[in-house]
Formats: structure tokens, sequence, C-alpha cells
């Protein structure tokens, strides 16, 4: 089948092959570290992947779940010495986005955007546009429920602007397909909150344990 | 006076007053004259021509910048004199029209063109020429040295100075400039103020004068017919496309950008529609204007066919080399979008107020210490001075309003936190603040009224 590929390793470098049960290979694109050292043994890479689509499924806010993020989102803002310091886009957040508690972690106030459409369509498009432009680091979007199609479109913009793209949902969508190239299911315990990987392309699936974050 | 005499010569500044920069009004002062009467041709030379016909100024504010419109002819450096005058730099048109005999006819066979009665003089100083305008003299004067004696004979309500000072003037028995300038100077500032002496100086050529060019407005209008009407939005975009395209290129030519267009959709019976759409940033770009546009479109209803559309731009204004895209997409080998565009194209289609930034405030209260920010190009870092350590950590989420909770059931995680401030607005708070874990796991920041003890949730650790 694969007459032109002259060793393993050349077919190891092909991007369609996924490489499974290889956590520790070395992902092609960059990665964000999580912050968590537990979180970043599971993923592949060793941290939040660029250029694709995550998805995160939780019921109720408040669980530390854009905080999972946060630290990524600071690193990325700092990467291109020189550059123009890229922008972080937050789609129909539930609440206002409090600026002294961004501040506080870190994130550049001036290269944040949010975005408040008003129907789910809209969201996705400007969520869409968001990620292709190639000036944003990473986009949240916080969304009620969509379709597969849109989903596609999303992850194929984030590859193409190569950037992150946290899409948070109901729990209820856990059994639809997803094109996601990871999936957290995020649930709240007495506590801590719960982490669990239900798809993760070149990881192994499972609850996470998360340390003291 | 010696001080004035010994200024530098600043004539190497008058070269911007051939070229004048298309937005910015240029300011020319004029070089000071030598002390000694020579006969070689003055550095300036300017013409004055005044309007009687214009008494109020609205009427002159209406006709005046179209009269210097039509004196641009002459000149590319014409500067409006309020009330009812324009001052014409004529130095640089002389050796093209001839000589100055034959300009100044040709200047005034203009106004008898446009049936405007006016007066006209030509000095070599700026107030000198207003001044024998006024007097209704037809002089043409190039010799500096020979201002003084001519000026003197000019009575001094040429001088357009209040009526006060005037009177004043009358009643010290001076009635024309030549006995005001036997007066002593010092008593003169004294009496009138430097202002006064300042005029006089400006007038003999010893001084200079700064005047304002005036700059037409341009904007780019097109209007383009359709020979069948246009019933979907969709065709409008492919047919404005040269449009653009053409508003493009006015824009570059002028090294001006805009920040605003207009669109009219003309229709058979119905009232025109008019879109305005707003720019993030001063731009010339075909790719801008279109994506704008194109997103504009996209969400239009058409109330009735289209049968004509036209475009109009907004003021021209200055392009900054940030605002050229050159700069901009040096991501790849395809152009790719700058945020700005991002901005743009996400307003358009959201509308403005649905997409905005956020800015840190140094203040006590949690509700008071943000803020929405929508002018975003213009959003400087604005860091809280308090170091963020020595606050307890704040959630990223807070609400509106502090929604009201029953006595609280969860542990406390942190707290208090006592925030107790702005009794001198009106909005006093005195609250105590805890980071309250929920039985369902969720991270609250909840505080409680001092005055009341009522407790309420404030904000979500997300």
């Amino acid at each position: 089948m694969l007459r032109e590929a002259t060793s393993l390793a050349d077919i190891l470098a092909d991007a369609r092959v996924w490489k499974l049960k290889d956590g520790a290979a070395r992902a092609s694109r960059p990665v964000w570290p999580t912050g968590n050292p537990s979180l970043d043994m599971r993923l592949p890479g060793g941290g939040w992947p660029t250029a694709s689509l995550v998805e995160v499924l939780i019921d109720a806010t408040g669980l530390g779940e854009v905080q999972l993020f946060l630290p990524a989102l600071v690193q990325s803002q700092q990467r291109l010495p020189g550059n123009d310091v890229p922008w972080l886009v937050w789609i129909a957040p539930p609440y206002e986005p409090y600026a002294p508690a961004l501040v506080q972690q870190g994130i550049e106030l001036d290269r944040l955007l949010v975005v408040r459409p008003v129907t789910a369509t809209e969201a996705l498009w400007a969520a869409e546009q968001a990620l292709g432009s190639g000036v944003c680091a990473a986009v949240l979007l916080w969304l009620k429920g969509s379709d597969d199609r849109w989903l596609r479109r999303l992850k194929l913009a984030a590859e193409a602007g190569g950037a992150l793209g946290v899409l948070f949902r109901p729990q209820r969508h856990r059994f639809e397909s997803s094109p996601a190239s990871l999936r957290l299911l995020m649930t709240g315990g007495c506590s801590a909150s719960h982490l669990e990987l239900i798809k993760v392309q070149g990881g192994q699936l499972g609850p996470i344990a998360l340390g003291e974050s | 006076m010696r001080a004035h005499r010994s200024r530098p010569r600043t004539a190497d500044l008058f070269a911007g007053a051939n070229a004048p920069a298309l937005p910015a009004p240029t300011l020319v002062p004029g070089p000071p004259q030598p002390q000694v009467a020579r006969a070689a041709a003055p550095r300036q030379l300017w013409y004055a021509a005044l309007f009687p016909s214009l008494g109020d100024d609205e009427q002159a504010a209406m006709a005046l910048p179209r009269l210097a419109h039509q004196a641009q002819r002459f000149t590319s450096f014409v500067s409006i004199e309020a009330p009812n005058a324009l001052l014409l730099e004529l130095r640089g048109s002389v050796r093209l029209f001839g000589s100055a005999q034959r300009l100044h006819a040709d200047i005034d066979a203009c106004w008898r063109e446009l049936a405007v009665p006016a007066h006209s003089a030509i000095a070599p100083a700026t107030l000198a020429a207003l001044w024998f305008a006024r007097s209704g003299q037809r002089i043409l004067l190039e010799d500096p040295s020979l201002l003084a004696g001519s000026l003197a004979r000019l009575p001094i309500a040429c001088t357009t100075w209040d009526a006060d000072r005037l009177q004043t003037l009358r009643s010290m028995g001076v009635a024309s400039i030549g006995e005001l300038l036997r007066l002593p100077r010092a008593g003169l500032a004294r009496r009138f103020g430097p202002a006064a002496l300042l005029d006089l100086d400006i007038a003999l050529g010893r001084s200079s004068a700064p005047r304002r060019s005036f700059v037409p407005r341009e904007r780019f209008r097109e209007r383009c017919d359709f020979d069948a009407e246009i019933e979907h939005a969709a065709y409008l975009e492919q047919a404005l496309e040269p449009v653009l395209e053409r508003c493009a290129a006015f824009l570059r030519m002028r090294q001006a950008g805009i920040q605003g267009v207009e669109l009219r959709l003309r229709h058979r019976s119905a009232p025109t529609t008019r879109l305005r759409l707003g720019l993030a940033s001063v731009t010339s770009e075909y790719r801008r204007l279109r994506d704008v546009l194109a997103q504009r479109l996209l969400g239009l209803e058409l109330a009735a066919p289209v049968r004509a559309i036209e475009v109009i731009s907004g003021r021209l204004q200055p392009l900054s080399a940030a605002s050229l895209g050159v700069f901009a997409g040096q991501g790849g080998a395809q152009a790719r979008d700058t945020a700005v565009q991002l901005v743009e194209r996400l307003r358009a289609r959201l509308g403005v107020r649905a997409v905005y930034g956020v800015s840190a405030i140094c203040e006590h209260r949690p509700e008071a210490a943000w803020r929405r920010v929508h002018a975003l190009q213009l959003a400087a870092a604005t860091l809280c001075e308090s170091p963020a350590g020595t606050l307890l950590p704040r959630p990223l989420w807070l609400l509106d309003t502090p929604m009201p909770l029953p006595p609280a059931d969860g542990i406390a995680e942190q707290g208090p936190e006592r925030i107790e401030s702005g009794w001198w607005d009106g909005r006093g708070v005195a609250r105590d603040y805890y980071v309250m874990r929920q039985s369902h796991g969720a991270k609250w920041w909840i505080f409680q009224e001092r005055h009341s003890k009522r407790w309420y949730l404030h904000g979500v650790f997300a």
C-alpha cells in the first residue's frame, strides 16, 4: 500500500497515522503544558494540543473548567517574543469574565476579546472566524448544543489557523460523535472535581486524578 | 523689536507651503524680513481677497471654502481668514503665471467670473495684504522696504481690532496706521497688550505669522446603476466589488484611508436603504472594505429590489504605518487576517456592542474593579497597580448582580476577606467574602453583608 514509504519512521511521520498507546511520543505540533503534571502525563505530547479542537463536557460551571486551560492560555500569549501577542477569544461565556481574576492569573487583557453572539449559529460562525484567522492563540466557546457538521468546520478552522479551540458543552452530548481530538468529561465532587478522558488521539482513556491546582 | 529681527530665518519651513499634506493643515511661518531695504524679490508674496458681500458668519463659512477651492488654481497654499477673506501665497506661482501683475489680474478676473465682489491687494506680508484689501485699495507691493510707508496711509479700522481699542486710539488722536507706528513701542504694548504689537510686526513683515493651509474635503462617491434590478443581497456583493476596488485605488492615490463607508441602495418606489459601516481602524485596503460590506450584506433583508447603489466614503484620514497592510500579513504566503480584520468582521455581523474587551480597574469593590472596553485599538495596558499577591483569589466569573443565597451550607476554603469601600459615592459596600466549595463541587465566591447578615453569591471559580 505504502510503496513510497521507505522506513517505519516515514510512515510514523505521516500525519494520517495515529500513534496509539504512545503518550510519550513527541507530537508534531507544539503543546502547551496544562500546569498540572498528572494531566500532562496523560495527554499526548504532554500538554494541550495546538491547532486542534478540545471538547469539555460539563453541566455546571464552577468546577474549575476554565482554570484547566488558563496556564496554557497565559503561556500561549508569551510564546512569541518580538511578535505581536496573539489574541484570546471567549465566545458566549456564561457570565462576565472578571478582569481582576484574569490579571491575577497573568492573562494579557489587551489581547482578550469577549464575543456575545445572539444565536448558536452566530457563536459557531464567530468561533470559526476566530480560529481560522491566524491571530488567535486560543478560542473558548460555550455552547448549549450544536451539530456535528459545525464542529467539523471548527476543527478545520483550528487546524488552518493553528489555534486551540476549546468547546464547553453539556454532558448530554457525551454519546454523540465528535470530531474533537480530545474530549473530557468534568463532574463535580465533594472535595475536588473529577476529570475523565473520553476520547484522546494517541493517549489512554480513563479518569484522571487532579492534584491540587 | 531687536529680538524679532535677530530671529533665525525660517524660510526653509516655508517649502511645505507648496505641497500641503492632504489631511493635516500646514502651518507656514513667514520669515522675518531683512532690516536693510533690498530691491531683490521678497521671500513671500501674499494676495489677500476680501469679500464684502459675505455678510454674516454662516454665509461666509459656507462660501469661503468654495472660493478657496477656486483659488487653489493659482497656488497650492490658500488660507481662509475669518470672517470674510482669503489669503493666497503667490511667490511660488509668479513664474508660472508670468508676473505678479498678471497673476493679480487673473485672480481678480476669477472673482468677477464668479460674480463675487472682492477687494484685493498683494503685499509681502500676510496682514499687510489683508489690511490693504480691507481699505479697498487695489495695490501691488512687492518690495518689503516700502511696506511701512504704504501702510502708514491706511486708517486704523483696517486692522479689525475690537471697537474698544479703536475707540481708545481715536480718542488719543490716532487715526492712521502711520500715526500708530509713531507711538512708543513700550507704551503701546502696556496699553494694548503684546498682541497689538505683534500684529504690527506681522504687517510690517518683521515677524512671522503662521497660516493654516486650506484643505479641501474629499470623499469617494460613486453611483452604479443596474440594467436589471437586483433582488438578492448576494448579487449586490458582486456588483459592489468593482466600486470598492475603485474606492481603494482612490484612497491609495491620496495616501489616505477611511474609517466608515455609507452604502445607499436605491429602490424604484421604496425609500433609499442606507447602511453605515464602521471599520475598526483607518484603512484603504480593498480586502477589508469588501469583508465588512460582505458581512453586512449577509444579514440584510432587502426591502425592495435594488435599482442602483451608491458608495460614499467617510472623511479621508491619514494612513499610519500600522494601518498599512504591508506589515500585517507577514505570517505566510497566503495573506492572513489581522486582528483588526477579525474584529471588524465579527462586529459587522454581530454588532459593535457584541464584541468587546475587558480591563481591570484599581478599585476595592469587586463590581467596580472591571469594565468593558469597546475601543479595542485604544486599549492601553492599564495594569492594576496593587500587586495581585495581596488579594485573595478572584473568581473568573462575576455575576452582574449578587444573588441572594440561603445561609451557607458548604465548606469555607478561604476567607473572610473584608471589603469595605465606596461610602463616598452612595454605593458603599461592607462585606466579608469567602471562597466556598458547594456540596456538588462548584467553587463559589460568596459574601455576607455585614449590616444585614445576609448571604450572596457574587462569583464562580470556573
